[in-house]
């Protein structure tokens, strides 16, 4: 029984910093694409996630970054059993959730709590915050009586720094980064492990957004959580993550230690991420020389051949568009799927 | 140099059921030609609503009740301000441009971006029909479109949102103005389209010699972009000099907390200084300095009146009764 597994980690609380909490392997997600109206004939898929693999470790924060349309929020979404995997495993604290049903999933949906990019999309505009905190905790059992749910409440209430009177308010009476935080406390009240982040912090102005990154910092050292960052700021995801994940197009491009990857960026599509980025100092930005790439992200219906970025790398070579690179690693905690890999050894 | 722009005293308050809110207090400023003057600030904090004003775009509830806006492009001094509906149109479009965040909705869905930039050549322009399809074709090719003609005759919807303000960049420059108006151009790319379209805009911006009011409220693309930048909070001018003091020399403790509150690509930094509190409510609000609630160099008076804007260093002006010298502990 999963059930008690989960239980009996819980209990034990191994803490150990090398623990494996989640894991994706050969992850795979298409979105069958149908023409005609009474007979559909499936001509093709958008394969949003196309093979990807990585593991994240207890108490990390590992980020997943890349354009729109790169598959990052849907990998979440796919993690979290929102949408059914096309193939693949997804191992939760050492169980595979991949195909389980329904009710064997309600106890890994406690475990694995999500805050969304808009705060206003994601609470429910006729509930009190109260309910708003309640709700899940009676929902899961995780408390035994309303009263005990609302001093529980009340309680997350000032984690997230809001006073206890705003139980009875409701959320439009919040600003955007009041709303974000009564997300936070609604992810936290059912003591998850995991907790994506789904860009938390895009629709929030900048004086807000250190306030909520903060925040998030302080919980995770606290209670140990887990987070799975989901952003396309590459400079909020160097400040908060140690392990990253850049995908293009469904697949991860490269991977490892954050300062690794960013300091040493080796796959082309890297670099350029990070050249795009501005930094915030006119003396530097200013004598900066850009990766300009052209052209935009191609349809990931019909993908280029070989290595889906060669149509706008800057550094092709002749095998790029023959056959997808391998990944290799170049360091412990360094993989890139690039051929430059090899130019680089010789 | 003349500047070809100077705003004094703009105040444009929009009189509402529950009160008056006070979007933009007391903004002067100047433009100089071939300058990008960059505008920061936050939600609220009266940059959209500054620009807004000087192409007149302000509707009820909403008014501008003082300032005059002296524009200089045509030989001579007139105020915006002042002049009549039939006098604008000449000067929307043709002498002061404006470029919208989200490409989408400055595009109408119904015509071909063709029509769309001829409407405007046609509308400002002494060209035929057959001229203003040639101008709008190099207009296309300036912005970097590829097949500029095929594209004439494309929708809105065939172009992806990079193309789009693309296009939008296009119909802005058609006329050559004397001034663009950039209201977050970029913010609604992704990185690698907005530093496409970024390194476009400043090349053209050098090119056709365009006075231009960049607002963004990302102090990293105001970096790449900005010659002066001007930081508003609470619809009031905070700071106000080049940008390499503003970014190296803050000296109102808002800027100093702002730029210490943003992380970086490019360094491990260890902590974020978040600034606590929240944004301030604009409506009745009195006259003093809006960041006084949040402001850990607060003095007394701070809540009670409001400071002026007060040249600090040459060209570098600060509306705070108690700044942060150079390179001092905002603390301290």
């Amino acid at each position: 029984m999963p059930n008690n597994e989960v239980a009996e980690k819980v209990q034990n609380n191994v803490a150990s910093k090398d623990e494996v909490v989640a894991k994706v392997v050969n992850l795979k997600k298409y979105f069958p694409i149908y023409k005609g109206f009474l007979v559909k004939k499936h001509v093709g898929d958008v394969k949003a996630i196309d093979d990807i693999s990585f593991e994240v470790r207890r108490g990390e924060t590992f980020a997943i970054v890349g354009e729109s349309g790169c598959g990052k929020t849907t990998t979440a979404r796919t993690m979290l059993r929102l949408t059914d995997p096309t193939d693949g495993k997804i191992e939760i604290l050492g169980t595979d959730i991949s195909k389980l049903s329904r009710e064997e999933l309600l106890p890994f949906r406690r475990k694995m709590q999500i805050v969304f990019q808009n705060p206003i999309g994601s609470l429910n505009p006729r509930m009190t915050v109260g309910q708003i905190l309640t709700e899940p905790m009676l929902f899961h059992k995780i408390v035994s009586s309303q009263q005990e749910a609302n001093e529980k409440a009340v309680e997350l209430l000032r984690m997230v720094g809001l006073k206890p009177f705003h139980m009875d308010r409701y959320p439009h009476q919040f600003s955007g980064g009041q709303k974000q935080r009564i997300a936070i406390a609604r992810a936290l009240s059912v003591n998850p492990e995991i907790i994506y982040l789904d860009e938390p912090t895009s629709a929030l102005d900048v004086s807000v957004q250190a306030q909520i990154v903060n925040l998030l910092l302080d919980f995770q050292k606290n209670m140990g959580l887990t987070y799975i960052f989901i952003s396309h700021n590459l400079a909020l995801v160097r400040f908060i993550s140690n392990n990253v994940a850049v995908m293009y197009l469904g697949r991860i491009v490269e991977m490892g230690d954050v300062n690794e990857v960013f300091d040493n960026p080796i796959h082309p599509y890297t670099k350029a991420l990070l050249s795009a980025s501005p930094i915030p100092d006119p003396a530097i930005e200013k004598k900066r020389k850009r990766i300009i790439l052209s052209g935009n992200v191609p349809s990931p219906i019909v993908r280029p051949s070989g290595c889906f970025f060669n149509p706008r790398c800057p550094f092709r070579m002749e095998q790029c568009d023959k056959e997808y690179p391998q990944t290799k690693s170049i360091s412990e905690n360094h993989q890139v799927a690039c051929y430059l890999v090899d130019k680089r050894e010789v | 140099m003349e500047s070809i722009l100077s705003v004094r005293n703009l105040s444009t308050w929009f009189f509402l059921e529950e009160g008056v809110l006070k979007a933009v207090n007391d903004v002067s400023f100047e433009l100089a030609p071939n300058e990008v003057l960059g505008i920061v600030g936050e939600t609220g904090s009266g940059k959209s609503i500054t620009v807004r004003s000087v192409m007149r775009l302000i509707h009820n509830p909403g008014k501008i009740v003082s300032g005059e806006m002296i524009y200089r492009g045509r030989g001579r001094e007139e105020d915006i301000a002042k002049m009549s509906d039939d006098e604008l149109t000449h000067i929307r479009g043709k002498e002061i441009s404006m470029i919208f965040q989200d490409p989408l909705t400055s595009l109408n869905p119904l015509y071909t971006i063709g029509d769309q930039l001829i409407e405007t050549i046609m509308q400002h322009q002494d060209v035929d029909r057959a001229g203003a399809w040639r101008l709008a074709v190099e207009a296309l090719d300036k912005v970097q479109i590829p097949e500029p003609e095929k594209r004439m005759n494309s929708y809105p919807f065939e172009f992806s949102g990079g193309m789009k303000q693309r296009v939008v960049i296009a119909i802005a420059l058609s006329c050559n103005p004397k001034i663009l108006i950039a209201d977050e151009p970029t913010t609604a790319l992704d990185v690698t389209i907005q530093a496409q379209v970024l390194d476009l805009m400043k090349q053209l911006q050098t090119e056709m010699k365009t006075g231009t009011l960049f607002i963004t409220h990302d102090l990293g693309v105001i970096s790449a972009m900005a010659d002066r930048v001007m930081v508003m909070y609470g619809g009031r001018q905070m700071e106000l000099a080049s940008a390499e003091d503003v970014f190296h020399k803050p000296t109102h403790p808002y800027t100093h907390m702002l730029l210490r509150s943003i992380p970086r690509v490019d360094i491990k930094q260890e902590s974020l200084e978040s600034i606590p509190g929240q944004p301030p409510r604009m409506i009745d609000v009195p006259d003093v300095c809006p960041f006084a609630p949040r402001c850990p160099r607060r003095l007394d008076k701070c809540s009670k009146e409001l400071p002026k804007l007060d040249e600090f260093e040459p060209n570098h002006y600060v509306r705070c009764f108690n700044p942060v010298e150079p390179g001092g502990d905002l603390y301290a």
